[in-house]
This record gives C-alpha cells, structure tokens and sequence, in this order.
C-alpha cells in the first residue's frame, strides 16, 4: 500500500457545511476583472509604451520632442540608403537563408533522432537543449577563437588562416545563426514528428501507396509545423543581436540590429531612424510569426487521438546506424562543438591572436585574469554576481507573469481580452531586443514618465523590467502550449473533492506543469546571463552584467581574457542548469518526474 | 464477499442516510453569451434518489451538472444542497466548499498521483489518522476490485480500471452527494454493463444522493429511481423511469427514450376515458387502441407513437394483426430484433421476438394498447 498524503489536521468528520465565511459575496462590480486591468497595466508599462513611444519617432519626431516635425518621412528614406539601408537588406537575406536552411538541417535531425533506431538519442536531445541556451555572441568568439591567426586551430597545427577570411562575413553569419535558429526549429518539427503515428503510413501502404506516395501522403501532416519552423526560424535570425554587434561589425557586414544600435549609439543619437529600424524589424517578423500562428490554430499537427500509437522507428542496419549515429555526431560537432573547443582552447592560449616569433604557448594566465585583473582592472566576478542576480530575479519574475498570461491564454471562454492578449503577444515576439532596449531608454528618460511614473532611468530596476519585457512574450507562448493540454477536468475534481483554490493548483497544475516551470525558468536564466542587446544598451554606470564587461575585453583587443570570462560564464551556466536539474529530481516525488511537457507520460 | 461488505459497512459512517444529500433547484438559467444552456430548470431530488438526468448533445445536462457541482456559475436562479443555499441572488459557493463528489467523463485522474493518492485525495479533510485512511483506501479499492493496482499511475491502468479509480474516488468522499458525467461514455459494452451494475450498487450501499447524466436512455432506466429528460435546456419531464416510459409528455421525450414506429393517424372515438380509437393510415379497415396522451383536436394532426415493446409478430395465418414483411433481422442474444415493412413511410424498428422471422417473409403485426400513444407530433418541437 502507498503511503498517503494527508496534510490536514484529523478534524471531525460531519457533513460540510456551509459558514457564512464561505460563501462568497458577488456583485457586479466582480464580473469586471481586476486582475485582467492590472495585466494591461503591467503590460503597457512593459512593453508597449516604450516601444510605441519610440515607433512614433520615425514619421512625427516632434511629438516626444526629438525634432521640428510633426509628420515626416524624411527618416524612412533616410534608413533604407547607405549603412542603415545595407544593414536592412543584408538582415533579410541572411535570414531567409538561415530559415531554410536550419529547418532543412533540423528536419533531418528530428527525423533521425526520433523515427531511426540512430545512436546517442538522449545525448542529442540534451545537445540541443545546449545549443539553444548558447547565445550567439558566445558561438562567435569560438569560431574566431578557433580559427584566428595564432588560434586554437592553429595550436593544434591545422591551418586555418583561409577559413578565418571566409569566416568573417556572410559565409560565417550564416553558419553561426543557422545554429542558433536550429534548435526552435528542431523541437517544432519533433513535435510534429512524434505526433504522426505509423497508421498514417500503413494506411496509405494497404491501400496501394508507393513509398514514394506514402511520403507525398504523410508529409502534409507535418507541413503546419515546417512552416512553423520557418517563421521562428526566420523571426529569431531577424532579431539576433549578438552576431550583428559581433562578428557583423568586425566584418563590415552590417545587420539591421546593429545598425538600429549604431543609430542611437553614435552622437548625436538618431532616434528617427533608429524608429524606421525598429519598425521595419517589427513588421517583417510580424507577418511570419501571425502565419505561423493561424496555420498552428487552423491546422494542428496535433491532430491525433488518444489512440494514436508511439510512432515506429526506421531500423537501420548496423553500418547504416554508424553512419546515421556519426553524421549527428558530426552536426553537434560543428555547431556546438567547434564554438566550445575554440572558446576553450583560446582561453589557454598565450598572446591569443597575436604573432609571436616562438610559435604558441599554453598559460593560465587568462584565467587568472578573470577574477584577480591585473591590467584592466575589471574582474568579472562582480558582473557576474549581479547577472545571476538579474538572471533570478527575472527568470522568477518572468515565470510568474508567464503563467498568469499562459491561462489567460488558454481559457476557455476566450472573450476579446484573450484574444486581444493573443495577438499583443504574438506580435511582441517579433520586437527584438535591442528594439525593446533603445525603446526604455527613450521612454523611462521621458520629463513625464521620470517625473509621474517611475524615475527609474540608468537605474538597475529598469534593467530588469526590460530583461522581464524580452523574456515574456516567448516565455508565455513556450508556456501556453502545455498549460492548454492540461485537461480542466483535473482542476475542476481537485476542488469539487474539496480543494481550495491554491491546493488545487498545487497538487494538480504545479506537479504537471512543473518540468516545463522549471526549463521555462532555466531558459530565461540563462538568456538573461547571456543576454547582450539590452544589457548594453541599459545597464547603469558602473554595475556592468557579465555580457557587458566581456564584451568591452573582446572590443579592447584583449581577446584571451574576454575568452576566458565568456568560458567562465558558459561554465557557470552549466552549473547552474546541473544543480537546478539535480535538485528538481531529488525534491519532486516520483510521479512529477513521470510527466512530460504536456501533462501527459513522457 | 460478505467480509468486504461488512468492513466496508463499518467504515462507512453509520448515519449514512442521515448524510444523504437532497438538492434544491429554483428557476436556473445558464446562458453562454447568446445561448441558452439552461433555462429555467427547477427540480427537487429527494435524499438518497437516483436521479438520471437524460438528454442529447446540447440539452444542457452536462452544464446543469456543472451548475451543481460549483464548477460553472449560473447566470440566475438558485440552488440548495441539504437545505443549505449555495447558488443565489449574490451568492455562490465554490465547488469545495458545497461537501459532494464527482466521477468525470474522462475521470478526471491526477496523472503524477498513484491509484491509492488518487483515491486518498477527498480525506485530507476527514478525521481519520494515516493509518485509518488507508486502511478505508485499501478497502474502497478491494470494493471496486482494484486492489492489486494501487500503487499504480492511471496511465498504467486500462479504461475500465481508470472508472473504478474515479469511482472509488467519488465514494472515499463519503460526503452524501455524487455527481457523475456520463462515466461510462467511454467505455466498451461489455465494460459499460459491468460497471453500470457497480455504479448503482455502490451508490446505494453508500447511502448517497447520486445525479447522473447520460444520453443512453437504457442505461438511464436501468440505473435511475428518477429520470429528468432535457430538450434545449428545459427539463421537459420528472419522473419515474417507468412514468417516463408509459406516458412520455410529449413527442420529444417519446422519440428520445424509443420507439419503434411513428405514423399519422386520425382518430375514429373514444374507448374508455384514456384511450382513442384510431385509424391506421398503412391498413385500410384496420384500428389501433392507442393512449390517448394528447386529445386530438380539429385541424391538428395526430401521431402514434409505438413503443417497441408493444408490438408483437404472429405467423401470417394468425387471424389478428396487420400484415407485415420483414426487411431485416438481427440476433441479439437473448432472441431477434426485426425490421417490419406495415406499408408506412417508415418501417417498425427493433421489434422483438424469440422466434426468428426471415427476411422477406410475411407477418402479422400486433400492437398493445399500452404502448401505443396518440400525441401532436409537434408538441415539443
């Protein structure tokens, strides 16, 4: 016999009755939600007063004071010509590319890892989980650490001089955002994989498909989620900040990012086409990521019952199992790999990057440097205390609102307040963050907000609330699809079996939601460490995160210890997703562990 | 297993009929922004009835269920459980705080729970020690008879299994009302009539109220002490299952708890203060007595509506009856279901007889009095 949970006091066993206390008191006013006027609040503070304010500016700068204007569209002509203009169109291309070519390279992947008898299945999945917590800057500055002259690769006696010129520029943008965009397409494509069960393809085979047929046949079920890889894969390569401020500038490939930075960053600050960058970013991630949606919502791929059966696996032969298990393990190489080894190895090279006539030498001097500087003087502990401190408080934060917003979401009765909220939060997926970072900036410096609202300006507060900002649309969307496979049923024979509201969710909506809780919250900590846009855009005087400080010993040519910190960090981040994970298996009991990300057995 | 009955008798409380719950319904109305779920149901269910609420999809069953349970708020109207208001003008109390239980369509199992956590769940509020509970777990899954299952996950069980989960679930609240959703919707026939049977036994062992909904009206009269049937979210009738059958009130009632035929008829005269004499459209010269649960009235046409288990087949030399073909036969078990042409637009359904009839081969059809009524076929509509 189990043992049982019982957390209440024994108290006398009589019908229930029913107190005064208990019985709730309604009036009209109730049928008003305050809860939902208090998200709109928290919401337009959030994000969509700063980024409207600052959307504004790019055809009427004198309405926030930032030109003579009224109306104009001096600065839409001016964004599309030179730099700026370059910046757009490169940012296009480049995405569209990537988009096709990470859902090609993850469809793949998905399709051997979860429908091939291929090797290592576990391994990949938790690769991938890595893939997508590595910010791209990181993944830059392993391949430059890799291949520089007097690099890692040249350490190990490989030329890679060639490869370094190739590198920087679109060749090496490309690779690095396709791996970035990889993994959003990888886990929507195994969504859509593991929902299509054999009966599909035995249907089709008993009544006389070829093979050929068959695929023709099946593949339109998993079309929705292919598409639905291409937006985000499309959206996510828009908004990508990391590479355009890294690898982009040093190779004078401007992106549109970069650029909308560049436009504020220089003086005097250009916040009218800083504006038209923001919008144009805004309205071409709009479209994909609303098609996206309505393909989601019209035509699930998850059109199967209950009686759908676990999908059959292809089994390979044995040599074609080695090949299969090598061509993934040659995949995580070059995307995770070579990025790790390069930052790795480069952080032990002495004189990183720099001819030295006695060949390269391994020290540990950068690494010292990390935490006891001797030459600069800016130790990354302090920055990475308070990353971590901003990781926690805004992956908790985050969290909280997600889940609010998740049921919001999905509620049944979906009057216009939830659709409403649908489509806000569709549409803030598409704001990239270093448009939400520029926008506080305009917006928190405003007389009126600092005066009437919050004085909160180069302050660390705001910091936060931009970093909560970014993180929340995504998080939310990450969080709805589970929170909506939680069958009402669970809650509702919660209470009528005697739980309060708070107990029911406790023991019916925490333990099921509690595995996505806690990767929603590993998510958002680990972006918020790494996070580079807002972070260099907002953060106060003198209380630099982690990401700032690396960044400012990469841009000061001292590549070895900017390595050796980025290494730290990464190190770091590992760590805390172990510890998290460790603790989650020994505290939770054995049947939380037993769901999976959708309420159900994984 | 007259052991188990005992500990299950000892461990139930011994004022169970004390604890019965009766239920009070006043004028409810549920809207859903422009539909009308419920409108204006009012019913009294008795301490210790079974009552089956009976309706097709979209009756408003499901939601009245929900009503009750706390689950959905009314838009008006008022509700009592042990004479105790919990829906009202400015009142309403939540689901757990109104002392009843629940066995949902889809069982409503916690899936991180085992069976034994699952069934434990309603005490957290009783007065049993740890041990107590779950020795009255222990017994309550004996009971269902699932008690080398319990520390199992619902995931791990089949769905019969998973309804005596829920089952047992309901009964471990031992609070005197239970609620059930049409609980055996999901199950195979065999399963259904097994656990049919259980349901009713344990209810009524357990001394508690039950409301129940279904769509099978079988099922209902098999279970029910008190069948309500909703058409569009008005509680067309109230009343025993047998009432139910013999004088449906109106035509939808009729229709939905079975009949094997339905025809125009004109009525010839009165035979006794109940019945019509009527006129069979099909059989020149042939007359039916027929209930007369609506009288007919000028320029209103009339139906007969017969039960199956009115109509009888003879041999075609048998003097009485009109003639008949059969157009299909099927055996059920127990004997043959027939399909009988009589010459109407529409042939006589499930018409029961141990003796198989072939295809195509004539008959003679009787029809009894009893099961055979006169109504406007568009009352009710």
């Amino acid at each position: 016999m189990a043992t049982l949970e019982l957390d209440r006091p024994p108290t006398e066993s009589r019908p229930p009755e029913v107190p005064s206390s208990h019985v709730q008191r309604l009036d009209a006013r109730r049928r008003f939600s305050l809860g939902g006027v208090l998200i709109w609040v928290a919401l337009a503070l959030l994000i969509i007063a700063p980024v409207l304010s600052f959307l504004v500016l790019s055809v009427s700068p004198r309405m926030f004071q930032q030109g003579p204007e009224w109306f104009t569209l001096k600065y839409v002509a001016q964004a599309f010509q030179g730099y700026t203009g370059r910046g757009i169109l490169n940012s296009l291309w480049v995405s569209s590319l990537v988009s096709v070519l990470a859902v090609a390279v993850a469809t793949t992947l998905a399709w051997l890892i979860h429908r091939t008898n291929v090797g290592g299945r576990r391994l990949w999945a938790i690769l991938m989980w890595l893939l997508l917590l590595m910010p791209t800057w990181m993944m830059t500055l392993g391949w430059s650490d890799l291949l520089r002259p007097f690099g890692a690769a040249q350490a190990l006696g490989i030329p890679s001089t060639f490869l370094y010129h190739e590198f920087f520029g679109p060749m090496g943008i490309v690779i690095v955002l396709s791996a970035a965009a990889l993994p959003f397409a990888y886990f929507i494509i195994s969504a859509g994989l593991q929902g299509v069960g054999p009966e599909f393809e035995d249907a089709a085979r008993i009544h006389g498909a070829s093979r050929v047929r068959t695929l023709r046949t099946v593949l339109p079920i998993i079309a929705p989620a292919l598409l639905s890889a291409i937006a985000i894969s499309f959206a996510e390569t828009m908004s990508d900040f990391g590479v355009a401020f890294t690898l982009g500038y040093h190779s004078h490939f401007p992106m549109a990012t970069y650029a909308l930075f560049n436009a504020i960053d220089n003086y005097p600050a250009n916040f009218s086409v800083a504006a038209v960058i923001a919008a144009v970013l805004i309205l071409s991630v709009i479209p994909p990521i609303a098609l996206q949606s309505r393909v989601m919502r019209s035509r699930s791929y998850a059109v199967l019952s209950g009686r759908t059966r676990a999908p059959r696996r292809r089994e390979f032969s044995r040599s074609g199992r080695i090949a299969a298990t090598g061509a993934v393990a040659l995949f995580f190489f070059v995307a995770l790999g070579i990025p790790v080894l390069g930052a790795v190895g480069g952080s032990f090279i002495a004189n990183l990057g720099i001819y030295s006539a006695s060949g390269v030498h391994l020290t540990m001097n950068y690494y010292t440097q990390v935490f006891h500087p001797t030459i600069s003087g800016k130790s990354l502990f302090a920055p990475l205390l308070l990353s971590n401190q901003l990781g926690l408080i805004v992956a908790t934060g985050t969290g909280v609102l997600a889940v609010v917003l998740a049921r919001r979401l999905v509620a049944s009765r979906g009057g216009w307040s939830q659709r409403v909220t649908d489509v806000f939060l569709l549409g803030s997926v598409a704001v990239p963050g270093v448009v939400l970072g520029v926008g506080y900036i305009f917006f928190y410096n405003l007389t009126f907000i600092s005066q009437h609202v919050a004085n909160i300006y180069k302050t660390l507060p705001l910091l936060m609330l931009a970093l909560v900002a970014s993180a929340l649309p995504g998080q939310t969307r990450f969080m709805s699809g589970p929170v909506s496979q939680i069958q009402p049923s669970l809650a509702e024979a919660a209470r009528v079996h005697g739980a309060g509201r708070l107990r029911s969710w406790r023991t019916t909506n925490l333990p099921l939601m509690s595995r996505v809780l806690l990767w929603g919250w590993l998510l958002t900590f680990t972006k918020t460490i790494s996070e580079l846009a807002i972070a260099q855009i907002l953060y106060p005087p003198s209380q630099e995160p982690a990401s700032v400080t690396i960044q400012s010993y990469l841009a000061n040519y001292d590549a070895g210890t900017g390595t050796a910190m980025t290494v730290m960090t990464l190190v770091e981040m590992l760590v805390v997703i172990a510890v998290a994970l460790a603790i989650y298996r020994v505290v939770t009991p054995k049947g939380w562990r037993r769901i999976g990300w959708s309420g159900v057995r994984s | 297993m007259a052991t188990n009955r005992l500990e299950w008798g000892s461990l139930m409380s011994t004022d169970r009929k004390h604890r019965a719950a009766g239920v009070s319904i006043e004028h409810l109305r549920k809207e859903f922004g422009e539909k009308t779920a419920l409108d204006d149901v009012s019913l009294e269910i008795e301490p210790g009835t079974f009552l089956v609420l009976l309706g097709p999809s979209g009756s408003g069953k499901t939601t009245l269920l929900r009503c009750l349970a706390g689950i959905e708020r009314p838009t008006s109207g008022s509700v009592a459980i042990r004479d105790q208001l919990v829906v009202g003008p400015n009142t309403f109390v939540p689901p757990e705080k109104r002392g009843l239980a629940m066995v949902f369509q889809d069982y409503a199992l916690w899936p991180h729970l085992s069976v034994a956590k699952n069934v434990a769940f309603p005490l957290h509020k009783s007065s049993r020690t740890k041990t107590e509970a779950e020795a009255y777990v222990g017994d309550l899954l004996e009971r269902v008879g699932i008690a080398p299952l319990a520390d199992r996950f619902p995931n791990e069980l089949s769905g019969g299994e998973q309804q005596r989960v829920a089952l047992a679930r309901a009964l471990a609240a031992d609070v005197g009302l239970i609620l059930f959703d049409e609980p055996l919707s999901n199950l195979d026939a065999d399963r259904r009539e097994q656990l049919r049977i259980e349901i009713a036994t344990l209810t009524r062992e357990a001394g508690s109220t039950a409301v129940y909904i279904t769509h099978d009206q079988s099922e209902a009269f098999a279970l029910a002490d008190r069948v309500g049937v909703l058409d569009r979210g008005r509680l067309v009738q109230l009343d025993t299952p047998e009432a139910i059958y013999r004088r449906p009130k109106n035509a939808f009632v009729a229709r939905f708890t079975g009949i094997a035929g339905e025809f125009p008829v004109t009525a010839l005269g009165e035979c006794g203060p109940e019945h019509l004499e009527v006129a069979l459209p099909f059989a020149p010269g042939q007359t039916v007595e027929a209930l007369a649960l609506d009288r007919p009235r000028p320029g209103v046409d009339s139906s007969l509506f017969v039960r199956a288990s009115g109509v009888s087949l003879l041999a075609p030399s048998s003097p009485v009856g009109v003639y008949g073909e059969i157009r299909d036969v099927a055996f059920n078990g127990r004997g043959y279901e027939h399909v009988v042409e009589v010459g109407a637009a529409t042939p006589l359904t499930k018409i029961y007889s141990p003796h198989r009839f072939e295809r195509e081969s004539n008959v003679r059809v009787c029809f009894d009095p009893s099961s055979c009524f006169v109504m406007d076929p568009m009352r009710g509509n």
